[in-house]
């Protein structure tokens, strides 16, 4: 059974996320979705921003060139730091590896690779999950139903280049919209094998 | 306040000026979600009174010197429209507006996890569109709302409601007439799960007992608000999930 949850919920069972404990018992700190599953509890965030942890993939935008690197933009309340030999220019977009979060939370990415030309879209980083699927079983349907290249970063940007670019952005709009409900696989697929 | 002379009678056969019971709440509308642009955002009716709110956050935070390195700083806004009262009201801070952004500010960051976001900023704003006594408490209401609907982790929703002196009884949520010619107002602000206090502040004179009692009642009164904040914040993903049935 799941639940639409508010911050100050009391939860049954452990959870392993989203959570604080007062006084022996787990309450919620987010508006989310809680699934109590059979073991461990599951509590997903029905909003809220980015924040960067060690390998995600993201895409950034280069925001400034400093000596030795750059300064990425990716959609965090964070910017994140690149250390690259490779040339960019700002505006740039990037496909990145985020290296290392420290303490103070300064963020660092690596294994960095141009996106050339292609557009962006953003989505709420916490629909992330549901516009990739399982075993990226979304993104891939949309791939091929599209013959767009996408890429999805898990800060809620997503490169898009060539194919049939609005259908997908559509069809993504229609995901993020309707991410917290059943059988959305099935609908997205529908809704794609439909406007073709 | 200040318990002006009138000729109004402020209670008659029980019932109050605009015909509610001395425990009865003015009818409330929360929606949560209202503003596109706003990472979270609340719009409140509460009786004639209309605030709206609007939540940003965890961002960056500028100027980067009031930035702390251990947590984020609460920013939080009260601004009464020029529109909002009978004359028109001077725009821009005043005595008053400043006081309430303050009292409110500490109370919002009692509830939230301020430490888990280092060197950002969370912000609130929220301006009075329409002020009818209790615009506080309609404002922090508002502000909790917001907030849980950008996504900030919260201890708990925090909720406010006032109780006060009116022509020797202790009512619940005084409206206007009642705020100008009743003899105290007490407005506080409370966390539904805990019981803490957050905000207290009192106007007028009460004893001892009247003030326990109007304490008790503008508590009562605050779980009562508190079941329509966590209805507006469920209804807005309950609509699109009864569609197709939430998983």
């Amino acid at each position: 059974m799941k639940q639409i949850v508010v911050p100050g919920d009391k939860l049954e069972g452990k959870v392993d996320s989203y959570v604080f404990t007062d006084a022996g018992n787990t309450y919620s700190m987010v508006l989310g979705v809680f699934d109590k599953g059979d073991g461990v509890g599951k509590l997903d965030p029905l909003t809220g921003k980015y924040f960067p942890q060690v390998d995600d993939f993201v895409v950034g935008v280069i925001s400034e060139i400093k000596k030795g690197g750059y300064v990425v933009d990716i959609n965090s309340p964070y910017d994140a730091f690149l250390m690259s030999r490779r040339i960019y220019d700002e505006k740039d977009i990037i496909l990145a590896r985020v290296n290392n979060v420290s303490e103070v939370r300064s963020v660092s990415l690596t294994y960095d690779k141009k996106l050339f030309d292609g557009e962006i879209m953003e989505v709420s980083p916490v629909k992330v999950p549901r516009v990739i699927g399982k075993k990226n079983s979304m993104v891939d349907m949309i791939k091929e139903k599209t013959k767009a290249e996408i890429v999805v970063g898990q800060n809620g940007r997503i490169w898009l280049k060539g194919g049939d670019i609005s259908k997908a952005r559509e069809a993504i709009d229609k995901i993020e919209k309707e991410a917290h409900t059943d059988g959305l696989t099935e609908r997205i697929n529908e809704f794609l094998n439909k406007v073709i | 306040m200040g318990g002006a002379k009138t000729d109004i009678k402020l209670i008659s056969k029980g019932k109050r000026i605009d015909g509610r019971g001395f425990e009865e709440l003015r009818p409330i509308k929360i929606e949560a979600g209202v503003l596109k642009r706003a990472d979270g955002s609340c719009y409140l009716e509460w009786g004639k009174n209309k605030v709206l709110a609007a939540a940003y956050g965890p961002r960056e935070c500028f100027p980067k010197h009031t930035q702390n390195s251990y947590r984020a700083k609460l920013t939080y806004r009260y601004n009464m429209a020029p529109f909002s009262t009978d004359d028109r009201k001077r725009p821009g801070p005043d005595r008053r507006s400043t006081e309430i952004s303050k009292v409110s500010r500490e109370a919002l960051e009692k509830v939230v996890f301020l430490e888990y976001f280092p060197r950002t900023a969370i912000e609130v704003y929220v301006e009075v569109l329409q002020a009818d006594a209790g615009t506080r408490c309609a404002a922090l209401t508002a502000a909790s709302v917001a907030l849980a609907d950008a996504g900030i982790p919260m201890r708990d929703l925090i909720v406010a409601c006032a109780a006060g002196k009116v022509d020797d009884e202790i009512v619940l949520d005084l409206c206007q007439e009642e705020d100008n010619y009743g003899s105290a107002d007490l407005p506080i602000a409370i966390s539904p799960r805990t019981g803490q206090i957050h905000l207290m502040q009192m106007d007028g004179t009460l004893t001892r007992k009247e003030f326990s009692t109007a304490f008790e009642m503008a508590q009562k009164g605050c779980l009562k608000v508190n079941e329509l904040q966590k209805k507006a914040l469920k209804d807005k993903y309950e609509k699109i999930g009864e569609e197709y049935g939430t998983e």
